[in-house]
């Protein structure tokens, strides 16, 4: 139909033609353009303060929120150390996020890397207090085969909370490790090789932070 | 004149009845003409993410139907599929950005699926096939239908997914109702060990096809029913 | 309707006979299971056999067809046996009626019963099991020289339907396969070898007890392929092309990939190279599409056992070949004198 139409046009309709047509298409994007940005405008604080409160509800599952009263997100450092990198499973640098009270430290959190997972790498942000034991561990992150490994998750069994409370000393460096290799930790039917890699990353990131203690509230 | 404006009346109201039919059940966009199944079968593991998307999907469909028909006449063949387009992703960037600062944690959940609502054939088809071509009530009601149509599946199917994989029914509506709504979730036995293939991926297609047998053989029975009683007619008829 | 793919008309002579030689077969592997592991199996197999009349029935009433002829046809019994075989042998009751009753429902019936079926209904009916209930899939009874406990039918039994057995701690029974003990091994740098001989004490004549199931389904098996209840291209493609390349990547890496005789006696492998992927419904029928179709499989189970998310890959190896047989059979089909183009 439109090809009839045009071939009777002559060549300046056409032109005209044309010209209706992407005007209309002009208007029509920048009138969505400007609605846009309008609700942008109006929900990008929103969701700032969204994002703010969820990172802070999650770090409050490793650090209980009563323990500080300053603003972790506002006071970082970043571990640039290759050899502590490693240990936390990584090559990008890792934020730290400090926790003060009443200006005394009262602990950090920080995300590690079990790189050593049944299928792929898991994600996890842990907290420790001043004196170096865990204050919390959570795993964010991970691809597990679901039924099995996955008990990782607080939402599928209480093992992950079996950290809350234990520091990494000289020793007890072999009880870090799950029964089956003779330490302290469960691990799950048919599944050692996921709290295995946990159990180990956390081990890992504790002897980072033990190794950088004094350095850490700097 | 008022005989033609009763008779206009009249005639709408018809409209309405046959657009109601074909969105719910007759033309069921995910069950009949089996459009947006990705979303569809991706975040339809249990009730409430079926809830969410379905609502988000709902919305983009009654809006960019309404303002596809109000501007029908005003645009040319030529540019009439980018205008379109313009106009879902317009609605499509607005849901996504005020749920994200509403419903921040839904959203999360939901993640890529609501800035791929874009991709859901159903709203350029249901633009596209009729409020480019209908007056904006119809479009309106049609919108509204298609998209309540799509959304009842999609609860029903992760509401199923959800029972059987999980053993629970509307788990985590707070995300969506807030604190109170934790208390809604309903528990079918606690041994429940859950049969985890119903909440990953092939449990999606499992369950929309027993869906979709379903919905044949209701039609079937109501067919045959049919048939049945106009049997004699038919026979005298012929 | 293409005369290539087994149109399956229903000759309930010939499909029960054939059927009762794979049931032989697979008796030698049945004794020997029931000798390594107890009578776990026994106990399984009663409660499929009970199931399978169940489903069948029900499902061939709501079908509105004949129930007796197709029940006793024996092809469900195939099914079930072999999804027997991939349950572990104390597995709580519920494991085996709910696989059995979906790999019937849905592997079957809903395709439009025996002869329509793209996938093969046991290896269904596994994936099920597999994905819905891995906790249970992977407790293996440990065999008796390992745990130093032998399993009488009785203890078998309760245990099954209730989870006890009197006096015996249940994780001092079960444990991983060696499968397992090897993936396992290695996410802690353990090398293959090392693992493997971990599994020393188990081991009799050098095989261990997994290895002698294998035997045993190869002893049977052997004895199809000489009725010619089989046909030879389907053990030969599977077994030669899992061999090889579990060949090529142990001498590549002995540390990382294990030898080529655990390959081929452990997990499922013998009894999917002679009564799994011999299916003719679900298999490819061209002479040289059932040589592909096996040697696909066996590449495949060698792919996701060493790099998968599970520890055996016969079940989603041979599904994921059942859906490439439609393609295999176009590519592979010998030319027909007198016709041209399409049949």
């Amino acid at each position: 139909m439109p090809t009839m139409r045009t071939s009777k046009l002559s060549f300046k309709q056409l032109i005209m033609a044309m010209f209706t047509s992407a005007g209309k298409l002009v208007i029509f994007v920048l009138i969505s353009i400007i609605l846009l940005l309008v609700v942008r405008f109006v929900t990008a604080p929103v969701i700032a303060e969204a994002e703010r409160q969820t990172l802070l509800n999650t770090f409050d599952q490793v650090l209980p929120n009563n323990l500080y009263d300053n603003d972790p997100l506002e006071n970082q450092m970043q571990i640039t150390d290759t050899d502590y990198l490693e240990l936390l499973g990584t090559t990008e640098p890792v934020i730290i996020y400090r926790a003060y009270n009443n200006n005394q430290p009262a602990g950090v959190i920080f995300q590690t890397i079990a790189p050593n997972g049944y299928s792929g790498n898991i994600y996890i942000l842990m907290g420790v207090f001043p004196d170096g034991r865990v204050s919390g561990v959570r795993v964010i992150k991970h691809a597990e085969t679901p039924g099995l490994g996955d008990k990782i998750e607080l939402a599928k069994s209480n093992w992950i909370l079996e950290f809350s409370g234990r520091g990494l000393r000289d020793e007890n460096r072999t009880r870090w490790a799950v029964k089956k290799d003779n330490g302290d930790f469960d691990q799950f039917t048919g599944a050692t090789i996921t709290p295995r890699a946990v159990v180990g990353a956390v081990k890992n990131a504790l002897t980072v932070i033990n190794d950088m203690r004094d350095k850490l509230y700097e | 004149m008022s005989d033609s404006m009763a008779e206009q009346k009249k005639s709408a109201w018809q409209d309405y009845k046959l657009i109601i039919e074909n969105g719910l059940w007759k033309n069921n966009q995910a069950l009949v003409a089996l459009l947006g199944l990705c979303p569809l079968l991706a975040v339809s593991n249990n009730a409430i993410n079926g809830l969410g998307l379905g609502l988000a999907t709902l919305f983009v469909l009654v809006v960019s139907n309404t303002l596809v028909s109000a501007i029908r006449n005003l645009v040319s063949d030529e540019i009439r599929i980018p205008v379109f387009i313009a106009i879902i992703a317009t609605m499509v960037t607005i849901v996504d950005l005020t749920m994200n600062a509403y419903f921040h944690s839904l959203h999360g959940i939901l993640g890529i699926f609501i800035p791929l609502i874009v991709t859901n054939c159903a709203i350029l088809g249901r633009a596209e096939a009729y409020a480019s071509k209908n007056k904006v009530d119809r479009a309106i009601v049609d919108g509204f239908f298609m998209g309540i149509g799509f959304l009842i599946v999609l609860v029903v199917l992760g509401g199923m997914r959800e029972i059987i994989g999980n053993g629970t029914l509307f788990d985590q509506a707070h995300l969506m109702f807030g604190e109170s709504a934790k208390a809604w979730t309903i528990h079918f036995g606690k041994d429940y060990q859950g049969v985890l293939l119903a909440i990953l991926p092939p449990g999606a297609f499992i369950g929309l096809g027993l869906m979709i047998a379903f919905k044949n053989y209701m039609d079937q029975k109501k067919t045959a029913k049919l048939q049945n009683q106009l049997g004699i007619k038919v026979a005298v008829n012929g | 309707m293409n005369p290539l793919t087994s149109p399956f008309t229903h000759n309930n002579q010939s499909v029960r006979k054939v059927m009762l030689q794979v049931q032989i077969a697979a008796f030698p592997a049945l004794m020997t299971h029931t000798y390594l592991f107890g009578f776990g199996i026994v106990v399984q197999w009663t409660l499929a056999v009970v199931t399978l009349i169940v489903v069948e029935s029900l499902m061939l009433k709501l079908r509105g067809r004949p129930i007796k002829p197709y029940v006793t046809d024996m092809s469900g019994m195939i099914t079930v046996t072999g999804l027997v075989f991939c349950v572990p042998p104390e597995a709580p009751w519920w494991i085996i009626v709910t696989g059995s009753s979906f790999a019937l429902v849905f592997g079957k019936h809903l395709y439009g019963g025996l002869g329509y079926n793209p996938f093969n209904p046991a290896m269904l009916g596994y994936a099920f099991l597999l994905i819905s209930f891995p906790l249970q899939m992977t407790q293996w009874t440990l065999p008796a020289s390992l745990s130093g406990h032998s399993i009488g039918f009785i203890e078998s039994a309760s245990y099954i339907f209730t989870g006890q057995i009197n006096g015996v701690t249940v994780d001092a029974l079960t444990g991983a396969t060696p499968l397992n003990e090897v993936r396992t091994g290695l996410s802690q740098g353990m090398s293959v070898q090392d693992s493997l001989t971990n599994e020393v004490k188990s081991k009799a004549y050098g095989i261990s007890s997994w290895g002698w199931v294998n035997v045993a389904f190869l002893v049977g098996g052997l004895w199809l392929l000489l009725n010619r209840t089989i046909n030879w291209q389907y053990p030969v493609g599977f077994l030669g092309a899992l061999a090889l390349i579990s060949f090529v990547f142990h001498q590549y890496d002995p540390d990382t990939y294990p030898p080529v005789m655990f390959t081929l006696l452990s997990g499922g492998t013998m009894l999917a190279a002679f009564f799994i992927i011999t299916d003719p419904v679900t298999a490819s029928t061209t002479p040289l599409g059932k040589l592909v179709y096996a040697a696909g499989i066996g590449v495949l189970v060698y792919i996701i056992r060493n790099w998968g998310a599970f520890p055996d890959g016969i079940a989603f190896a041979v599904l994921l070949m059942n859906i490439a047989v439609p393609l295999i059979d176009l590519y592979t089909r010998p030319r027909v004198f007198g016709h041209k183009g399409k049949i």
